[in-house]
């Protein structure tokens, strides 16, 4: 048998879709081959510290964080190419930096695999990181991630790109807290934002936290206050009344491939995080299972043909134009009085890796192929960006 | 035989005495391991050992009618499995079990070692001394057998005398935690402001603590109840941060001093007052200490600082007026009491929260909140002028107001199946249970069910104002249920007075009754107000 590829899996994190992280992580080590790869897996406990054992594995462990972290090996990954996977860490910060000339306090990882939603893990910090430990990682890069995360500007850049986007402000906490009647006064002297609802929405945050659909002016402040709860700046869209959604994923395997679309069920009129993540899971109907516990029509036979080959279309564009990496999901929307389609948004790394469309998808992938094939692009990658040549001599200094 | 019988007995005996010590402990941790307030609670509740002591005498009386040799062995069998069965199987876990359980802290821990270590050697004496002598007339089990009923009821007197053996140790712990807190403040050196009030001061903490975070920047606070110097001096040493640039201490008055010690550790540049009122009036004596004891907020601010009184609450007001800042404000929601710097009015309630206007600097703010209840949006008002006074912009604070949550068991409106709770379950007061009672009487409902044990500590007042509660309760309850029997006869009192109709009184022994009593009869559209949670301490009987 063929040496086994180390791969650590990465999920938790600093955000607010910490939770959701863990599922989808769960769901994917549950998915991975065991002949192929030797899964590692880290655990980033809510406070930022990484932690690694078998434990982990278990779902019933994570009821007991943070008490329970003490049980396992605290590790990091160090900016510093070379190393060759993650260090142990000892009790303090001496015995953690003598470590790294012990290959003992090493664990050897061939590549990771980041499994995070949203802030830390899907806008490009962690990918920051590894670039700077010169280590192979699954999905998007840093600027991928970053643009992607960030919704106004993600949207601002495929306007350019002639895809349609529905119109949106960007508004910063200190300009809000500072004056925020000022600023109220301003959105709502926008060309089509005198119109009520709206739409106010965290910048850089996914799982609809945050989010709040106003229907007066005088709910603007408290909506836009609720935002800066989260986030620094605030995304204000206008609120399609008859709304639609349709999301795709695409993947990057041979040039772009997109999967079957799906529509999402939602009983509110926008998707809130309870709906898209516990409304299916709580005590009653057993654990969430994330993304794929989602109400869903998976492709809809009676959908219009023309609208789900522009959304594929869209999708693909706007997936290679981001220079997006690995699996990803676009939402887009149409707007059922005009028939007009438009983006929303794209997520880098979606739940559940969007593996609940990839099996229905013709020809089929099953989810620990979507897996190796990401594996297998980003070995690639990696091989392309080491091809590069970064070395040329002191000349400056000389 | 004589040593196996007293051995198997000791042994019973022992673990008998680790569970009780265990069962004690989790009381004396909640009177915060105060040996006079463990005293007064063990005689007010005569919470001694009977069931220990009953099966210790049934054997002592069988080992003298008994000697030795089988008998006695089979006798000491008996022993041993009854002490099991009454610990094991009687009662519950008290580190598992109980409204407040047993928390095994490492102070709690010492402590609990500690005692079983000197109850093991009380229990060796009498063995060590039957293993080398023994009484003409007895044997060494019927010795034993007698002390063993003096043994079971020496818990809780163990447990003070491990606590005041390991004080010195202890004290040597905090007074260094104290310092390193002290250190840690000195390098983030925040804003400190410093809250203190009758009640209302932990609803105003989290709401000045949220407001700022999202108006002036990070903003540290002890969550909960947090108010004592050992308490703040453990949060900030795990949970302050150089980034915090506020600081907002709830500062508790359990005497007089404990806010000037406060104040010492966390001196105040601002402080905020909520109210002076007669709650633990009968720590004070007088509602004049109660004034003393809160002013030494607004004597240890500076002259150059910020202090924010209440301008409802007589007591704050006049603090305004003796301990006069450079800034120096009045919020409140009525201004027939004189002048107000800050005023709501419009005050609306439904089951989304509360709404209402406020009036500052010539200005007028819309706001709404999902906190229900007029101390409550006292609170906030209190919050939102303090973090103005600050430098908040006015308008974004009020918009602010709409995202802070409801602190735990404060007016917290819940539904399950149906049915509505409000959920008042911390340390009633009577302007805190009369508002409760005003929100009970305002939201949308089939039918309203009051289920309170009353209040407490409110001293020689305490059945008056139950009663007179009662009577508010009469008119705006359909059914009263009360709990417990701390301050029955004061709610029946003042439930008859109004002429409420017995038959939609509802009396039980405990919470649990309470809830079963919903459980039963409870429907949809009933809306049930839940005023007061008595805690182990007061509610029920103890017996062990």
């Amino acid at each position: 048998m063929a040496k086994r590829l180390r791969i650590a899996v990465l999920f938790g994190g600093r955000s607010v879709e910490h939770e959701i992280s863990v599922i989808s992580a769960l769901q994917l080590m549950l998915a991975i081959d065991p002949d192929k790869y030797e899964v590692t897996p880290v655990y980033i406990a809510p406070n930022g510290q990484w932690y690694t054992g078998p434990e982990l594995l278990e779902r019933a462990f994570y009821r007991g964080v943070p008490g329970c972290l003490s049980t396992l090996q605290e590790v990091t990954l160090l900016p510093k190419p070379g190393i060759g996977g993650l260090m142990k860490l000892g009790g303090s910060l001496a015995s953690a930096t003598r470590a790294i000339t012990h290959d003992s306090s090493i664990i050897p990882i061939d590549i990771f695999l980041p499994v995070f939603h949203g802030q830390y893990g899907e806008d490009g910090c962690i990918q920051g990181l590894f670039e700077l430990a010169n280590v192979p990682y699954t999905g998007s890069n840093v600027p991928s991630s970053a643009i992607t995360m960030n919704k106004y500007l993600c949207k601002m850049f495929l306007k350019v790109h002639d895809i349609p986007v529905l119109p949106a402000l960007s508004i910063a906490r200190k300009d809000a807290s500072h004056d925020i009647a000022a600023v109220t006064s301003w959105i709502t002297s926008q060309e089509g934002f005198a119109q009520f609802p709206l739409f106010v929405k965290p910048c850089n945050l996914g799982s609809s936290i945050g989010v709040t659909r106003v229907t007066t002016r005088e709910e603007l402040p408290s909506a836009l206050a609720k935002v800066f709860k989260f986030d620094t700046v605030a995304l204000i869209e206008p609120c399609v009344s008859e709304i639609m959604e349709i999301n795709v994923s695409i993947r990057d395997h041979n040039g772009a491939q997109a999967s079957v679309v799906e529509i999402p069920v939602s009983q509110s009129g926008v998707l809130s995080y309870e709906e898209k993540y516990l409304r299916d899971g709580g005590k009653k109907n057993g654990p969430s299972q994330g993304m794929a516990s989602l109400t869903r029509v998976i492709d809809p036979p009676d959908l219009d043909h023309h609208l789900r080959d522009q959304v594929i279309a869209y999708g693909k564009k706007a997936f290679s134009l981001l220079g997006c990496s690995g699996v990803a999901r676009l939402d887009f929307i149409v707007d059922l009085a005009s028939g007009k389609l438009y983006f929303n948004e794209l997520n880098a790394f979606p739940g559940s890796c969007s593996f609940y469309l990839w099996v229905r998808s013709q020809p089929r992938v099953l989810y620990t192929q979507l897996i190796d094939e990401m594996i297998e692009t980003a070995l690639n990658t990696f091989a392309v960006n080491s091809s590069l040549s970064r070395d040329i001599g002191l000349q400056a200094l000389k | 035989m004589n040593k196996v019988t007293v051995f198997l007995y000791a042994a019973g005996l022992l673990y008998f005495g680790w569970r009780r010590l265990l069962s004690y402990l989790r009381f004396f941790q909640q009177e915060e391991y105060s040996k006079p307030r463990f005293v007064e609670w063990l005689k007010a509740k005569r919470a001694y050992d009977r069931r220990g002591t009953a099966l210790a005498v049934g054997i002592a009386i069988l080992a003298y009618t008994t000697h030795g040799g089988w008998g006695e062995l089979l006798l000491a069998l008996t022993g041993t499995l009854g002490f099991l069965w009454i610990v094991r199987w009687t009662e519950e876990d008290p580190r598992t079990s109980g409204k407040i359980k047993l928390n095994m802290t490492i102070r709690a821990t010492k402590i609990a070692y500690v005692a079983f270590g000197l109850l093991a050697l009380l229990v060796s004496v009498p063995i060590g001394m039957s293993c080398f002598s023994c009484c003409a007339n007895s044997t060494p089990f019927d010795t034993f057998a007698f002390l063993s009923v003096i043994f079971v009821q020496t818990p809780p007197a163990l447990l003070m005398v491990a606590n005041s053996l390991l004080w010195p140790a202890e004290k040597a712990l905090q007074d260094n935690y104290y310092r390193d807190a002290q250190r840690i403040l000195r390098e983030t050196h925040p804003l400190i402001i410093g809250i203190t009030g009758s009640y209302g001061k932990t609803g105003a903490k989290a709401a000045l603590g949220d407001i700022l975070t999202q108006c002036l920047g990070p903003t540290f606070w002890p969550k909960k109840s947090i108010n004592t110097v050992m308490g703040i001096t453990r949060t900030i040493r795990e949970t302050l941060k150089p980034y915090h640039r506020y600081a907002v201490i709830e500062m508790g008055a359990y005497n007089i001093g404990s806010i000037k010690r406060l104040c010492d550790f966390t001196p105040p540049q601002a402080a905020l007052v909520t109210a002076v009122g007669i709650m633990h009036l009968e720590r004070f004596g007088s509602p004049e200490n109660v004034y003393n004891a809160k002013s030494e907020i607004a004597q240890a601010l500076p002259a150059d600082g910020l202090l924010v009184c209440n301008g409802d609450s007589p007591g704050a007001r006049r603090m305004a007026h003796e301990h006069k800042r450079q800034t120096t404000l009045l919020y409140g929601l009525d201004s027939t009491a004189g002048n107000l710097d800050c005023r709501a009015d419009n005050l609306i309630f439904d089951d989304k929260g509360s709404s209402f206007t406020i009036h500052w600097q010539g200005s007028t703010y819309q706001a709404r909140t999902p906190l229900l209840g007029r101390p409550a949006v006292s609170n906030i008002l209190g919050a939102f002028t303090m973090a103005c006074a600050l430098g908040a912009n006015p308008a974004y604070a009020a918009a602010c107001l709409a995202n802070l949550e409801p602190v735990d068991n404060r007016l917290v409106l819940e539904r399950r199946s149906g049915v509505s709770y409000l959920r008042d379950a911390y340390n009633s007061n009577p302007i805190g249970f009369t508002a409760a009672l005003e929100v009970l009487k305002t939201l949308k409902a089939q039918r309203r069910i009051l289920m309170t044990p009353g209040m407490i500590e409110l001293g020689d007042q305490q059945a008056a104002e139950n009663r007179r509660l009662a009577t508010l309760a009469a008119g705006a309850a359909d059914i009263v249920i009360v709990v417990g029997h701390v301050n029955r006869d004061a709610i029946l009192g003042g439930l008859s007075d109004a002429k409420f109709p017995p038959e939609k009184i509802v009396t039980v022994n405990s919470r649990e009754d309470a809830f079963n009593w919903l459980k039963a009869q409870g429907c949809a559209g009933d809306l049930v107000l839940i005023e007061n949670d008595l805690g182990d301490l007061h509610e029920g009987d103890v017996r062990f």
